[in-house]
């Protein structure tokens, strides 16, 4: 059998939810980087804990991504599918991401439970042109997981998809001990390792398949992470200086306060579980009043909950730091999927006029220092300001130059590259304060009073009609001062194109590598994309008019008659017919090679 | 942003009554708020207590308006929400003095919620229940302590439910402080204050408070016969300008029972219902978890995620 070399290739591994698919992808995953290979990794995770197995519901897996140069989304299609049993793989079959000659391994350890329904889906695989390399474990091997339980066929996968993708079995097995070493009894240990080997063994004598991709990653200057979303966010708000971190529990935004429940004390940070999701901004308020930098996380119906809050914090003039974790809506619509169609919500909420800032995450780098960036404007303008996440960049995660760190005290310390990263200026000062004092308390003779009623400079309620104006412009003013601050946004492709394709935070890796390939593909598009998303800078109009069509591409649903969220503000904005050329709901990232396929389809090639 | 917490609560010069005025309250003439109010202030000249370190925290109501008036830091929040923001206070900063002004719509209506869980929580704060018995500010609607048959805007033909008993309530949500006092007996009302502002936890106040212009009947603060003061050497004086025309029921703060029995009365009994110095507070227990941690560099966060 020959070794077929790939520079980018996507795999998953698809089990019932609680059998150990994310943990073999997390060992895999760490032995690819630390062989040099670059690699992108989602999970996927079902919405309920553990749904009855081998049900559609139960799907439980990782997607893969493996290339030999750096990566910044999932990808396109995956070229190779080993699923547990035939339900998982005809469930995620359905979902239309694998490639037209996509190789699909399956157990056929469960035939015997369903044979029916076995013949059915072997012969979906093969009606889609796939080849299918059917298996079964070994009576002896299954004895094995049987005897620790009925859990180590994860290990016997992680076996099969090492030798297919050409990894040496020494250097996995030093992976697992490392994962495994301190939790595990030896003798478990030792038969996770039996299984493991079983795996690898049978593929190389069984499996026709053998992959590598060269290992191209600079594996010596830098010092390397491998970390997610939502881990490099809570590490994040440690680095920025936040003292308090005040939440409730809700999916996908709970990570990072088990991550920080963990680590915070350690760094005189301390986390609290509020009752309901009103009170965990409340208490947030409450602590930045006096003075004390804190967060709240969440997603999005706590950010509905949230929003009584959101308006008095503007008004109260009290900073504030949210996190949105979004998720499929609205209602509960799929606590489990990505999507970005918060966007509104967080912009213009809650009643009354708005002010606040909304700064958007791309990747996991963003993550770590978007609490420093989102602390800045907070303190700066005194008003609530998002940081907008979701859930595929919450739980992806990928290997990075290990990030700076700040240890941010206070807001003069943030380095200048952070304001780079996300293509803003400084604030200019004066910045107008509807109340002449922001003292906190405990500032001697600096009694003062906020309030969500209107007031005066003095602070003194006022109802009077000039009064209220004033305040409107001073908050409207501290917005148009982010407006004036914020730069070109980041641009992808040639300097001069037809179509201009825009998106703003998850969305960014999909619309590069999308204009890298236009590029090569000599595709007259390039491409923009917003860290921060609300305000908008004030050029924008100028940089639509050079083109003569600008799509939006976003995980929010749009038609012809109603544009998705990111469409409406640009138009709104600018007064160009800005259209969505991707706004679809599927709760699935977008695939760079749609956005490709949908510029030639506009271009006419 | 940095904290300002070098302060103690020592005080340069004497503090009086007029040092705490801020203007003139919007309330209604008669209103019992003015004497909560009055109290308040009183209660912080009497022990002299740091404006500058002191925050009034409130929700919507004619109760919300109350830390407008005071001048101390002021939190005039949103409606139902005053405990959520006061925990902030009490986390970030526990060197200042936590004063939580809520009405009986405030705290066991929309805010029901977080009142159950601030009395659970057990932080350190001062909270005080304005009970006029209905909305007020938003003109006589039904209240969850309205008497029953009272007739309001929302249920004209008389309020529906028995009324909710808010002193019971703290008791069997495990309050570790629970007081009654009224805004018309102001050295009670002010020695209420002073063993609340003592208590290390979530120090609950109930107070009976009139309303004249929506329901002038609902406390007759005129005659003494239909209340009595709680009396115990470790308790609340009764107020010694009536004390000797009231009745006076002997009650030990840590018999939880009789607080039970005394709370559940058709008698109004104002005093200290019961008193457990021994709760843990939420806001100590926070702290210490960063005391005891063990402290790490900030500059090496990012190293346990490193490929090695």
């Amino acid at each position: 059998m020959t070794t077929e070399t790939r520079h980018v290739t996507r795999f998953e591994l698809l089990m019932d939810a609680g059998f150990g698919a994310q943990k073999a992808g997390d060992i895999l995953v760490g032995a690819f980087a630390k062989m040099g290979k670059f690699v992108y990794i989602e999970p996927m995770i079902p919405a309920e804990i553990s749904p009855p197995p081998r049900t559609k519901p139960a799907l439980s897996g990782v997607v893969i991504r493996l290339a030999d140069f750096d990566i910044t989304n999932i990808g396109n299609d995956t070229d190779l599918i080993l699923a547990a049993h035939e339900v998982v793989l005809d469930r995620r079959l359905d979902d239309e991401e694998t490639n037209f000659n996509c190789q699909v391994i399956l157990d056929m350890g469960d035939k015997t439970v369903n044979e029916e329904s076995y013949e059915k889906i072997c012969k979906r695989v093969t009606k889609l042109g796939y080849s299918l390399y059917p298996f079964n474990i070994d009576p002896e091997v299954e004895a094995i997981v049987k005897k620790i339980g009925g859990k180590g066929k994860n290990l016997y996968y992680l076996g099969m998809l090492s030798c297919i993708y050409n990894m040496p079995n020494d250097f996995l097995l030093e992976e697992i001990k490392k994962t495994f070493g301190k939790k595990l009894k030896e003798e478990v240990m030792d038969q996770n390792i039996t299984l493991f080997m079983h795996g690898y063994n049978y593929a190389k004598q069984n499996i026709p398949l053998s992959y590598d991709v060269p290992s191209k990653a600079d594996r010596t200057d830098k010092e390397k992470i491998l970390i997610d979303g939502n881990t490099s966010l809570g590490m994040g708000i440690i680095d920025a200086g936040v003292k308090l971190f005040s939440g409730y529990p809700i999916t996908p935004a709970s990570s990072i306060m088990h991550t920080l429940a963990k680590e915070f004390p350690s760094y005189g940070g301390m986390v609290h579980q509020a009752e309901d999701e009103i009170a965990a901004i409340g208490t947030a308020l409450g602590s930045y009043y006096g003075g004390v930098p804190a967060v709240t996380c969440t997603s999005g119906p706590g950010l509905s909950l949230k929003q009584e809050f959101l308006g008095y914090a503007a008004v109260a003039e009290i900073p504030l730091i949210i996190v949105d974790v979004q998720r499929s809506g609205p209602s509960t619509g799929m606590p489990t999927k990505t999507e970005q169609s918060d966007l509104p919500a967080a912009i213009f909420g809650c009643h009354g006029d708005n002010a606040k800032v909304v700064i958007s995450v791309a990747n996991v780098i963003d993550c770590f220092y978007a609490p420093q960036m989102a602390r800045y404007i907070a303190e700066k303008l005194r008003l609530p300001v998002f940081i907008m996440s979701d859930f595929q960049t919450a739980n992806s995660y990928k290997v990075i130059d290990k990030p700076q760190v700040n240890e941010i005290t206070n807001i003069d310390d943030i380095p200048d590259f952070v304001f780079e990263r996300f293509h803003i200026n400084k604030l200019s000062e004066p910045i107008e304060m509807v109340r002449a004092s922001q003292v906190n308390p405990g500032t001697p003779g600096g009694m003062r009073r906020i309030t969500g009623l209107n007031t005066d400079k003095s602070g003194s309620v006022n109802y009077f009609a000039g009064t209220n104006h004033r305040s409107h412009e001073i908050r409207n003013e501290k917005i148009h001062h982010i407006r004036r601050a914020l730069r070109v946004p980041e641009m992808f492709g040639p300097p001069q194109a037809e179509i201009l394709v825009v998106g703003w935070g998850s969305t960014r890796g999909a619309i590069e590598e999308a204009m890298q390939n236009c590029e090569k593909e000599g595709l007259s598009a390039a491409g923009m994309h917003f860290r921060i998303v609300y305000p908008l800078p004030l050029m924008l109009k100028d940089i639509f008019s050079k083109y003569k069509k600008v799509f939006t591409v976003e995980l929010a649903y749009g038609d012809e008659l109603k544009p998705a969220p990111l469409a409406m503000l640009l138009r709104n904005e600018t007064l160009v017919d800005v259209r969505p050329m991707i706004s679809r709901a599927t709760g699935r990232p977008i695939r760079p090679r749609n956005i490709k396929d949908k510029i030639k389809e506009f271009l006419g090639k | 942003m940095s904290t300002t917490n070098t302060q103690t609560n020592s005080l340069p010069t004497p503090l009086t009554v007029k040092e705490l005025h801020t203007e003139n309250p919007r309330w209604c003439t008669g209103c019992g708020d003015f004497g909560i109010v009055m109290g308040v202030k009183r209660f912080m000249v009497d022990k002299q207590i740091n404006p500058s370190m002191t925050v009034n925290v409130s929700g919507i109501g004619c109760s919300g308006r109350a830390p407008n008036y005071i001048n101390t830091y002021g939190v005039h929040g949103i409606h139902g929400r005053p405990i959520t923001l006061a925990l902030g206070l009490a986390l970030a900063r526990p060197d200042l003095n936590v004063f939580v002004h809520s009405g009986d719509g405030d705290a066991l209506s929309i805010g029901g919620n977080h009142f159950i869980h601030g009395v659970n929580k057990n932080f350190k704060c001062v909270f005080m229940l304005y009970d006029n018995e209905l909305y007020a500010l938003t003109k006589s609607q039904t209240s969850p302590t309205t008497r029953k048959g009272h007739p309001t805007n929302t249920q004209p033909k008389g309020t529906y439910l028995e009324p909710l008993n808010a002193v019971r309530l703290a008791l069997g949500i495990g309050a570790s402080f629970v007081a009654s006092t009224a805004d018309w007996i102001p050295d009670h009302l002010t020695s209420t204050l002073e063993a609340a502002y003592a208590h290390k936890g979530f120090a609950f106040v109930h107070i009976s408070q009139r309303c004249p212009h929506f329901d002038p009947n609902n406390f007759d603060h005129k005659t003494t016969n239909w209340f009595a003061f709680l009396k115990h050497p470790q308790g609340i004086a009764p107020d010694k300008r009536i004390a000797d025309k009231t009745e006076l029921v002997e009650h030990d703060p840590h018999n939880l029972e009789n607080a039970f029995k005394l709370a559940c009365d058709s008698k109004r009994y104002f005093g200290l219902f019961y008193r457990d110095e021994n709760k843990l507070s939420y806001d100590e227990i926070l702290r210490s978890q960063v005391k005891a941690a063990e402290p790490k560099p900030r500059s090496k966060i990012l190293d346990h995620y490193k490929l090695e």
